[in-house]
């Protein structure tokens, strides 16, 4: 069936809002009487709390209230662990330490909350942090994941005997017995250092506890309402039907905004409690960069057998990941990394074991990738290294170890990060990466092009890899699809949303089964009392888990227009269209009834409503996948790069994108252009530089360097590719984090490349162009 | 942090060791200082204001000197904290007696700092401490050679 619907460039309904400034953020929220929430955070990374003098910020004039971890009392309790160790393997070791809404007794990384002061705005509540002086005894660091887990080292936790957060095995076939067999085993060390995800707009809560009406209403910069809502209401003693949570529109999540709980969403809506107030806390960029978690930041040793045809016979991967002074989010990026290591090759041994270790540092959580581009770095910078050694071409040494489109699905037959077996739904990778090689004219550039341009002394060189991205897993996700008597159609759902075009893409979902316009279909996502059935948007979901949810809402309702519609226009069902926000009789169409028509007639005034029906044309469906739908793609690029001032430009960036099928094309390269942005700010300019003492030294913007239009291609060519998930009716697989996974490899590939002369081995992300300076000049 | 440097005094080193050590001088030298005052045997306290790019505020702290061997050499200790973060130091300073009249301070130390001085601050920490030692240098060679000429 053609569509008529999905898959068209449709703009955005929710553009016009968001360029005209009528859109809701959270910091947009005032409310009569509200009070401002401001912090004072430690300066050291580790340190015990001798003392905490308060006593002249209380006495400042237009303080309400300022209270610290022992001024809470018996209401101090930790965050709730938001993801459990997997319990299906054997062996698995996992410490949880959790965070504390305020500091007590040790501080364990720099910036974490020890007093909060609630007042009049937020000037006075800033001038009182000043006044509240807190005396540290400073402890010795554990700023290094390599020392970290030493014996000898200090550690975060007084309580553990050493710095291992969590320990996991993963294994098949027997690598030492490939190892063995094989041409040739390759051995590197991978270094991957941390970045953070830098949202346009820093996080943000207002939590308004109307003890009248003995409602809690919160509007936070969360991607995941619900379980803000549900476990607000368990720790505050609400019934669930007492808090409402609402995610407005988000000035970008990228996954640190799906943190449950942040520190300050346990204390805001805690203090309004208590004072009977409305009481928002913003952010500042300076928090953000310490308070706000981070992510990447691994050591790898790697180990790769091969045959002399590049068939790859083995894999050995051991890591380290670092979790920061905490580990809520359990095992979810170094298992996500482990998952993408195997990538879209058939590898029959493989054995992979990850310790986590606690630093003095922020805490890590998924920030877009989530643990896929350390894993498709690893192995793709392993296959340059073993192209060059055996005198493969790129390209070729990649299909020969590609799953083939007859063996999908496909059991990598390790668990992933949602504890359920690696099964790849779909795939037909050969396709996609031709494709890519023929728009960025790979032949043609390494025969003609790159020599005539070495020989004008241009350093120029081409890169392009593949890789898969695992997305849409479960638990599930819902929807409430209602057609509404002015003939609109209402969709409510759970997930919240942050930028990625919702208002547009579900509405094509809905617009699809009822035909009706795109722009007739309002949307509320993100807002516990429209819909709180759900988990939130993180792992590249949305389109799959909530529009498949949708699409399942959608489809009932249709039903119940086909029906209703059947009676009152004497039609058989199969007979009937719905089209134009109208349904009519195929052959004779001006015999038809409109939708807000069928919706009146569907919930009358007078007579009775059948024995067994409901009334109105209102359905409510779940999706709940089994196995997540893996998402393949191929970037490549040519970069140009000048060996005196190591400044980069990228001449032509290539994608493209195998995500099953395409609701919007135009928002998926808008997730695409920005993915790209965040990889290329991963590969050469975004990271964040500790120092031994665990001081971040580059907590602004005028420091830490996020990519602008400068450093992008001045264009980005996208090619898609068709591969149909088998899992779920719309065939979709996500694609919001694709854009940001390969980016890193195929960087370093492309400047590896441009520099052959100088025999460059690139182990390590992000670069900067002070790092190549070092990597090029400064070899011992 | 590493701080490393060298100045030329125009006086004798007797005088310079003087100079160095005297609180009541070098709270006038040192810029931004509000208090610098002898509390125990080599051990000052003092309160000074630094302002660092985006970043300023007060600093209070104390001021230890350990293996001083005059007039040749000693080692510093400093901590501080303020508002704005945190510094702790050790330096060893030398005077080099150069046989005219001048005498030659060798400077080195390692720096910590934390809190907002080291987020928003480290890229100028290098250059405003610098400029610091220099502005406080040039300070003490002028009572130096004020000094020299009364002797």
């Amino acid at each position: 069936m053609t569509k008529k619907f999905i898959g068209k460039r449709i703009k955005r309904n929710e553009d016009p809002r968001l360029l005209t400034g009528q859109a809701l953020f959270v910091d947009d929220v005032e409310i009569p009487g509200m009070l401002h929430a401001a912090f004072v955070r430690s300066d050291y990374a580790h340190a015990r709390i001798l003392s905490i003098d308060v006593s002249d910020a209380r006495q400042r004039p237009g303080v309400i209230a300022v209270y610290t971890a022992e001024d809470m009392g018996d209401e101090w309790e930790l965050g709730p662990p938001l993801v459990s160790p997997p319990p299906t393997l054997e062996d698995v070791i996992f410490h949880s330490r959790r965070q504390a809404p305020l500091a007590k007794g040790k501080i364990h990384h720099a910036g974490e909350a020890i007093v909060v002061v609630i007042a009049e705005n937020r000037y006075i509540a800033e001038d009182a942090v000043e006044d509240i002086w807190v005396e540290y005894e400073p402890l010795p660091v554990v700023g290094d994941i390599e020392k970290g887990i030493q014996p000898d080292s200090p550690l975060v936790h007084d309580d553990l005997d050493s710095n291992l957060a969590a320990h996991i095995h993963q294994r098949k076939g027997d690598y030492e017995a490939a190892k063995a067999k094989a041409d040739l085993v390759l051995k590197r060390r991978f270094f991957i250092e941390r970045g953070a995800a830098v949202a346009m707009e820093n996080r943000g809560i207002v939590a308004n506890w109307d003890c009248r009406s003995q409602q809690m209403t919160i509007w936070d910069t969360t991607q995941a309402p619900i379980p803000i809502r549900n476990g607000t209401a368990a720790r505050l003693g609400l019934s669930e039907n007492q808090v409402r949570v609402i995610a407005p529109f988000l000035g970008g999540g990228f996954g640190p905004k799906m943190m449950m709980f942040y520190p300050e969403e346990m204390l805001i809506p805690w203090l309004s409690m208590k004072l009977c107030r409305p009481i928002k806390w913003i952010e500042d960029r300076r928090e953000n960069f310490y308070a706000t978690t981070q992510e990447r930041g691994q050591i790898h040793d790697v180990e790769l057998a091969l045959s002399s045809d590049g068939q790859i016979l083995g894999l050995k991967d051991d890591f380290l990941h670092d979790t920061g002074a905490y580990d809520p989010y359990g095992l979810t990026i170094p298992l996500n990394t482990q998952s993408h290591v195997m990538g879209p090759y058939t590898t029959e041994n493989f054995s992979s074991e990850i310790k986590v270790v606690f630093t003095n540092k922020t805490i890590t959580t998924p920030v877009r990738g989530a643990g896929r581009p350390q894993g498709v770095y690893v192995i793709e910078r392993m296959l340059d290294l073993a192209a060059k050694e055996l005198g493969i071409d790129l390209i070729e040494i990649r299909k020969r170890n590609f799953i083939p489109p007859e063996a999908f699905p496909y059991d990598h037959k390790i668990i992933d990060q949602a504890f359920v077996p690696l099964v790849l739904d779909s795939g037909n990778y050969k396709p996609v990466i031709d494709k890519a090689a023929e728009m960025i004219g790979y032949e043609d550039f390494v025969k003609n092009e790159q020599p005539r341009l070495r020989a004008q002394g241009k350093h120029v060189g081409i890169g392009i890899l593949p890789f898969i991205e695992t997305t849409g897993v479960g638990p599930y996700e819902g929807a409430r699809v209602q057609i509404e008597t002015n003939g609109k159609v209402n969709l409510a759902t759970g997930i919240g949303t942050q930028g990625q075009g919702h208002f547009t893409s579900f509405a094509q979902v809905v617009a699809e089964q009822l035909g009706v316009k795109v722009s007739d279909v309002r949307i509320v996502t993100g807002d516990t009392s429209e819909f709180h059935w759900g988990t939130g948007t993180f792992a590249s979901r949305g389109a799959v888990v909530a529009g498949n949810a949708i699409h399942a809402a959608s489809k009932r309702v249709r039903q119940k227009v086909l029906k209703l519609a059947s009676k009152v226009l004497e039609t058989p069902e199969d007979e009937l269209e719905l089209e134009d926000g109208m349904v009519r009789v195929a052959d004779i169409p001006q015999q038809s009834i409109s939708l807000g028509e069928l919706a009146a007639l569907a919930n009358p005034l007078r007579g009775a409503v059948e024995p067994g029906t409901e009334p109105g044309l209102e359905a409510t469906d779940y999706f709940g996948p089994k196995y997540g739908a893996t998402a393949f793609g191929v970037h490549a690029m040519i970069l140009e790069v000048d060996p005196e001032t190591m400044m980069i430009e990228i001449k032509r960036y290539i994608t493209v994108e195998d995500c099953g099928t395409v609701l919007n094309p135009l928002i998926l390269e808008g997730q695409i252009h920005g993915g790209v942005s965040m990889g290329i700010g991963n590969s050469y300019y975004e990271q964040l530089h500790f120092d031994e003492s665990g001081q971040l030294l580059n907590a602004s913007l005028a420091d830490y360097l996020i990519v602008t239009a400068h450093e992008m291609p001045s264009r980005i060519e996208i090619g898609h590719m068709e591969t149909r998930s088998p899992f779920n009716e719309l065939g979709t697989k996500g694609v919001g984090e694709a854009g940001a996974i390969p980016v890193p490899a195929c960087f370093a590939q492309a400047l590896e490349n441009a520099l052959q002369d100088y025999d460059l081995e690139i182990l390590e992300t992000p670069l900067s162009p002070n790092r190549l300076y070092e990597l090029l000049y400064k070899k011992e | 942090m590493k701080l490393e440097g060298e100045y030329v005094f125009s006086g004798a080193r007797d005088t310079v060791w003087e100079v160095v050590r005297d609180p009541e001088v070098l709270s006038t030298a040192l810029p931004g200082t509000e208090k610098f005052v002898l509390v125990g045997e080599n051990e000052y306290e003092g309160k000074m204001n630094v302002r660092i790019g985006p970043v300023s505020g007060t600093f209070g702290g104390k001021l230890t000197v350990t293996t001083a061997v005059p007039p040749e050499s000693y080692t510093l200790i400093v901590e501080g904290t303020g508002k704005v973060g945190f510094l702790k130091g050790t330096g060893d300073v030398v005077l080099v007696d150069q046989g005219d009249d001048t005498t030659l301070m060798k400077y080195s130390g390692e720096v910590q700092i934390g809190g907002r001085v080291a987020s928003v601050g480290q890229r100028l920490f290098d250059t405003v401490s610098k400029s610091m030692i220099k502005q406080g240098l040039d300070q003490l060679n002028t009572v130096v050679q004020a000094r020299t000429k009364s002797d």
